[in-house]
């Protein structure tokens, strides 16, 4: 097990790398800079001497492994959107909205869709399965935005029972965390139906009822521990939707999280800063894979160990 | 009173456009320490039958009906859940066709075992551990505890068949029912298992029900055939007497189809194919197939007459 883990650690290490390369070498291929001006150019040789203090007017590679050697030490740079700062004070108190409403928003949808799941699937064709299905299909093809506009419409201005957006009173999650939590709720209510439904028609069922084991036995012990190994697969498509999710429910609720600095930073050319966070999504998803594989192979005696022993 | 008691079995699964008639009035018995074989072609019912017997059919879709589903005295189709489940495993075990897809890939072989005898019977983790053991040693695996340790994907299927017998006796069945034990077994595994199974029935006294469709599984291994063909029995005869006088046209040609009974001889086969079981020919299911057919084959399902001792079939050429 500590070998498959190295080995998944030094997988994930070289993609790192590789992703970030590719995200520099984007970001650059961008026309136009950081100090291009707009309304109020720049005089020419002003421009040149704040790109040369950037180190903007050195070569790509040079420029690149200026900014990941820094990386590795801690220093993500100076954001070119507020230069009086450093990119980790701007995104360290922006991540703490992003990171509390979507971590709670997947704490709390998860768990539900499982339980939605496990009913629709013990109930196939009635109406409990019908509902899950409906919130299914519903939660998984309204885009966040619109779910977001609906809440707001009905719990801020018809019912007047919450607050239509703000930050940092709890009171004021609660709409962007219901947004936030359709999406795993959806993922996982879908995938654990199908997952157990396919575990429920496999024979090996047959034969632990042919055993005069329980139904709840047969049910909680093998059917739900078999259906979570397709689950743990379900784990990154969510970190995706809560990932993206964020650039729409914080601009819908007005939170100040990490959202909107993914839409400002590409727009201004902020390089460290769009930098920053694209390493830090990248990262995400890395621990994401690094989380379902381990999960997977602890689930999946095949994968743990493969060959035959006897 | 009979071990395994059935009569007018039905046992059908409606479908959107129409009902799957899979057995349509089957009766036979079983006795403790009798081996019965039940013998026919695929999509006779056999199988259905004795997943029914043990209620494992799952209702809905399946519909069964019988005048009478008994097993060790208890009324299957009356019980409940809960006493059918006390009743699977301990009263009435049941060996599958395909070991490879019979146990759950997540838990090790010992840990199955083991839960077997924990749903029947006080007994600590350990000791129905170590008792899991003794069953792997009893079916003839030599390593026991490495196999207890392993999980089903490490194993080879005449390996797992054999775990899967050690399971199905860990709580002393009175009745086994093999559902085509050694169908997915290579040739020279299956003859180790019928071997295994015939002498641990004789060891434990259980009855067994041999479900195949293997005549020459049946030779070996049992004492009293039934054979099915439409979801009924067409025949049913001690064992010998199958093999050398049978009575009904359908073993007749069953047994013309059965290669090695003498060097040279050339097969005959069964023209035409299975019946359709969601549209069954009227009359008696064979007789569009059967050589000896007349009108009255094909208007009327003839009576069960006695054809000898402990031998009975249905045929209007017996009558």
């Amino acid at each position: 097990m500590t070998r498959f883990i190295l080995q998944r650690l030094l997988s994930v290490a070289t993609t790192f790398f590789i992703v970030s390369v590719i995200i520099f070498l984007m970001m650059h291929s961008i026309p136009g800079g950081p100090f291009d001006g707009g309304e109020m150019p720049l005089p020419p040789a002003v421009r040149e001497r704040i790109m040369a203090q950037y180190g903007l007017d050195q070569p790509l590679y040079v420029q690149y492994f200026k900014y990941m050697g820094g990386v590795l030490q801690g220093d993500f740079g100076v954001p070119f959107q507020a230069p009086g700062q450093t990119v980790v004070s701007l995104l360290s108190q922006a991540w703490i909205p992003s990171l509390v409403l979507g971590g709670l928003g997947v704490l709390i949808g998860a768990p539900l869709g499982i339980l939605l799941g496990i009913a629709a699937a013990l109930n196939r064709n009635t109406w409990i399965d019908y509902l899950a299905s409906a919130v299914a299909t519903l939660g998984l093809t309204i885009p966040v935005f619109v779910t977001s506009m609906i809440l707001i419409l009905v719990f801020a201005v018809w019912l007047n029972w919450l607050p239509s957006s703000g930050w940092p009173e709890p009171h004021k999650w609660i709409l962007p965390i219901t947004a936030y939590a359709t999406i795993p709720l959806a993922t996982y209510a879908r995938y654990t139906r199908s997952a157990m439904l396919d575990t429920l028609n496999k024979p090996f069922v047959t034969v632990l009822r042919a055993k005069g084991l329980s139904e709840g036995r047969i049910v909680y012990t093998h059917v739900l521990r078999n259906s979570s190994i397709p689950m743990v697969t379900v784990f990154l498509p969510m970190f995706i939707g809560t990932a993206t999710g964020s650039i729409f429910v914080e601009s819908m609720f007005r939170v100040p999280g990490l959202g909107l600095f993914f839409v400002s930073s590409i727009r201004t050319r902020d390089y460290p800063t769009e930098m920053a966070l694209m390493l830090m999504l990248t990262l995400m998803f890395c621990v994401a894979y690094i989380i379902s594989d381990i999960l997977y192979a602890m689930l999946n005696p095949r994968i743990r160990n493969g060959g035959r022993s006897t | 009173m009979h071990l395994v008691e059935i009569s007018d079995l039905e046992v059908s699964f409606p479908q959107a456009d129409g009902v799957v008639q899979a057995v349509r009035g089957a009766s036979f018995h079983v006795d403790a320490g009798e081996s019965l074989g039940i013998v026919g072609e695929s999509g006779s019912g056999k199988s259905v039958t004795c997943m029914a017997a043990l209620r494992l059919l799952r209702q809905p879709p399946a519909r069964i009906s019988a005048s009478r589903l008994n097993v060790d005295g208890t009324d299957m189709l009356a019980a409940d859940k809960r006493k059918l489940a006390s009743l699977r495993g301990r009263v009435a075990a049941m060996v599958f066709q395909d070991p490879m897809t019979a146990f759950d890939p997540v838990f090790t072989i010992g840990y199955q075992i083991g839960e077997t005898i924990r749903a029947h019977r006080e007994a600590t983790k350990a000791a129905a551990r170590s008792e899991a053991e003794a069953l792997l040693a009893r079916v003839e695996i030599r390593n026991p505890s490495a196999v207890a340790d392993s999980y089903p994907h490490q194993l080879s299927g005449g390996m797992l068949q054999r775990a899967m017998i050690a399971m199905a006796l860990s709580c002393q069945p009175r009745v086994l029912f093999a559902d085509e034990p050694t169908t997915a077994l290579d040739v020279t595994v299956q003859a180790q298992i019928l071997q295994l199974i015939k002498e641990l029935q004789a060891e434990l006294g259980m009855g067994l029900v041999m479900i195949t469709h293997d005549l020459g599984v049946i030779a070996e291994t049992v004492d009293r055939v039934v054979v099915m063909y439409g979801g009924r029995v067409m025949e049913e005869a001690p064992v010998d007497a199958i093999f050398d006088a049978p009575q009904h046209p359908y073993t007749v040609a069953l047994m013309g189809s059965m290669p090695g009974l003498a060097p040279g001889r050339r097969l005959v086969e069964i023209p035409g194919g299975s019946p359709d079981p969601s549209n069954p020919p009227s009359g008696c299911p064979f007789h569009p197939r059967c050589t000896q057919a007349d009108a009255r084959c094909a208007a009327e399902m003839p009576p069960v007459v006695r054809t000898g001792p402990q031998a009975q079939a249905a045929c209007w050429r017996l009558t």
